[in-house]
């Protein structure tokens, strides 16, 4: 197996004693492998940064293999980190330090050549800045900081957690560029994003997470393909006899005020033939695919129960667990 | 090494080290200037009426510790009743003492180093263990408090690598600028008693002294970076390390030292940590026990004990130690967030 991360079981539990213990990651299992582009997907809370945390030696796990490069994490960490990069939710620097003296520090403690630095700050837009105190960032300036340093080593792997956040639609489609250029060059990427249609266009292999769990892996297109339904969208010029032309040839059929969707056609033709014969005639055609954003709410229930369900000492009810929070997916799932 | 180097000069980027140094440089100019305006160089005449006024006094001493002995032999002479002299003559010995009047002593606006030298010694001392302790605290704490140890652990995945390396570097820097500083100001001030005031009775005893004190003095402004150092890293702040020392303070200091009383433990004095810090400095400090004198009806009793810079040495390092093997024991396993 030339798994560039593999994570098989891992458990994270934080305990606290005043407010009891939150499992943020229930054995959960993540394999990369070399050259991908691999996007790692969950609501708010579902335990990405603390897996991507427990990988790279910041948190301690409960229990858990994991390795990269084949190297035990975090054990053996010391010996691949030169070849890892990462960034973990939005990384902090010292405010009073200019960003170019950051990535020095860095680049020095790293025995990384100093030269480097320039090209990373250069890489990420932020050269013209780098002679400023990070203090006078914006937010999206300190991330592209935070990508530079992780681009600092060229490393081989590269783990983003949210790289995205605070980037302008520029520093959205110069992020996926350069994760393009690289995957290009041979770098295996590891991307969280809350961003869907982003890591549908860059990333060829997905992971989601949900409540510490995974719920499904694999490449984007077959897991795209598991949701596919083969629904079609139709538009005809008499809607109500398009209906039910439609559920007599045996289709399943869901009228909406403008259109219908029409599901279990492998072939759409077999819809055109069907009321093209009776004399119905069709304005649009549409095949639905299900794209990453409604594969991801079908599978992580969001909307529902968005939170994970906090276990104090004594035990507690799960119907507590929806306490009140802030849940961006809770959110979505009204609109949807 | 790398690592050290990043780690060197992190810490020399700090402002808060730079404005540490501008004010050690400024309470350096001022004292250094005032003492400079307000000396001069004593006149031949001067030194000669000071030494004469000194020859004076040391046959006063001389003459009373002569008389006191005399009266211990019995001597008619010296039994007046109205002349007090202690009971036991050693008190005003000179040679007991280690003391007698000198020049330097009866020289008025006239800076002299040896009568100075120790007060302004203890001055630097003072200042660099705050600057240790508060350049230790604000160097892991606000390193933690960025993210910068996170951000390290990314590129050197080892705690205990990492955590030693800035502990190892801070100490070098700090012994560094002390040893630098008070080197430093002693000489300046040595220069300024020779070109503007009165070097006094330097001898070999007056230099040893000096020295030791010298040296315990920086042993002490390291012990404070290292205590500094754990206190901020177990306590994830600066301002936890600042808390830490003003609770010991006001809880043990003050709210235990009444408690031992109340409870008339023995010798209180010397479960104090600022008592040892005194000791060590000074080298010895006497505390008053009043065990011993209990059951003494009479006479004489010596109801004092010592605290030597040995015990005074041993406690802070075991102290130190301490506090420091726990914080890179906390450091450790601590989740990082
Ligand atoms: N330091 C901590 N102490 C206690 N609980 C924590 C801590 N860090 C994370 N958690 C909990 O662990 C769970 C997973 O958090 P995590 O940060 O891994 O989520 P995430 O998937 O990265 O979410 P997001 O998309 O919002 O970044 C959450 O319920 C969170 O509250
Ligand atoms: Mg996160």
């Amino acid at each position: 197996m030339s798994g560039v991360i593999e994570i098989e079981g891992l458990r994270k539990t934080f305990r606290s004693v005043r407010k009891g213990h939150r499992v943020a990651v229930a054995g959960f299992d993540l394999l990369v492998e070399a050259g991908q582009v691999h996007g790692f997907l969950g609501p708010n809370g579902s335990g990405k940064t603390t897996t991507l945390r427990a990988l790279l030696g910041l948190v301690r796990a409960d229990a858990g293999q994991m390795r990269v490069f084949g190297a035990d994490a975090p054990q053996s960490l010391p010996q691949v980190a030169h070849r890892v990069g990462a960034i973990v939710e939005s990384p902090q620097f010292f405010g009073n330090f200019t960003g170019h003296r950051t990535l020095r520090l860095l680049a020095v403690a790293g025995g990384v050549p100093v030269s480097r630095v320039d090209e990373a700050l250069e890489q990420v837009g932020l050269r013209d800045r780098g002679h400023d105190r990070v203090k006078g960032y914006s937010l999206g300036m300190k991330q592209r900081l935070a990508v530079a340093s992780a681009l600092l080593k060229r490393p081989e792997l590269l783990i983003l957690d949210e790289p995205a956040n605070g980037l302008d639609p520029a520093g959205i489609r110069e992020m996926r560029d350069l994760m393009r250029t690289l995957a290009g060059n041979g770098v295996t990427v590891l991307v969280s994003s809350h961003i869907l249609a982003e890591i549908q266009l860059i990333c060829d292999h997905v992971t989601i997470i949900s409540r510490g769990q995974r719920v499904t892996a694999g490449p984007v297109t077959e897991v795209l393909a598991g949701f596919d339904r083969n629904e079609c969208l139709v538009r005809a010029d008499d809607l109500t006899r398009a209906e039910q032309l439609l559920q007599a040839a045996g289709l399943t059929v869901t009228a909406h005020a403008d259109h219908l969707v029409v599901g279990g056609v492998p072939d759409p033709t077999l819809i055109s033939r069907t009321l093209g014969e009776q004399d119905v005639w069709v304005r649009e055609l549409t095949p639905v695919r299900p794209d990453l954003e409604s594969v991801f709410l079908e599978l992580t229930g969001a909307g529902q129960q968005p939170t994970l369900p906090r276990q104090t000492d004594g035990g507690s009810a799960p119907g507590l667990s929806g306490a009140p929070s802030i849940d961006l997916d809770e959110f979505r799932g009204v609109q949807a | 090494m790398n690592l050290i180097r990043a780690e060197a000069e992190r810490l020399a980027a700090r402002r808060f080290v730079q404005l540490m140094v501008l004010l050690l440089m400024l309470a350096f100019v001022v004292t250094a200037g005032t003492t400079l305006a307000s000396s001069h160089t004593p006149t031949s005449a001067e030194v000669a009426a000071a030494e004469q006024q000194a020859a004076a006094e040391r046959s006063v001493i001389e003459r009373e510790h002569a008389r006191c002995l005399a009266r211990d032999r019995g001597e008619a002479w010296a039994q007046d009743r109205n002349h007090y002299l202690p009971a036991d003559c050693s008190e005003i010995d000179p040679v007991v003492q280690g003391w007698s009047p000198t020049a330097a002593n009866y020289l008025t606006d006239v800076f002299t180093f040896t009568q100075q030298a120790e007060a302004l010694l203890y001055f630097l001392v003072a200042f660099l263990v705050l600057f240790g302790f508060l350049v230790g605290a604000s160097y892991i704490g606000a390193d933690l408090n960025s993210g910068g140890v996170v951000n390290l652990l990314l590129w050197r995945p080892r705690r205990m690598t990492v955590l030693g390396t800035k502990l190892g570097t801070l100490l070098g820097a700090v012994l560094v600028l002390s040893v630098l500083a008070s080197v430093a100001y002693l000489v300046t001030f040595w220069v300024i008693a020779q070109v503007a005031g009165y070097p006094g009775p330097t001898d070999a005893t007056f230099w040893a002294d000096l020295a030791a004190r010298w040296g315990r003095g920086v042993g002490l402004v390291l012990f404070a970076t290292a205590i500094g150092f754990a206190l901020a890293t177990v306590g994830r702040h600066t301002a936890a390390a600042v808390g830490a020392v003003l609770a010991y303070l006001v809880v043990w200091e003050m709210g235990g030292r009444i408690m031992m009383q109340i409870l008339d433990v023995s010798r209180p004095d010397q479960l104090l940590l600022s008592n040892h810090v005194g000791a060590w400095l000074a080298g010895e400090l006497r505390f008053w026990d009043a065990t011993p004198c209990a059951d003494a009806f009479t006479g004489y009793c010596n109801g004092t004990y010592p605290l030597t810079w040995h015990l005074a040495f041993v406690v802070l390092l075991l102290f130190t130690a301490g506090l420091t093997t726990t914080a890179f024991a906390v450091f450790r396993r601590r989740d990082l967030i």
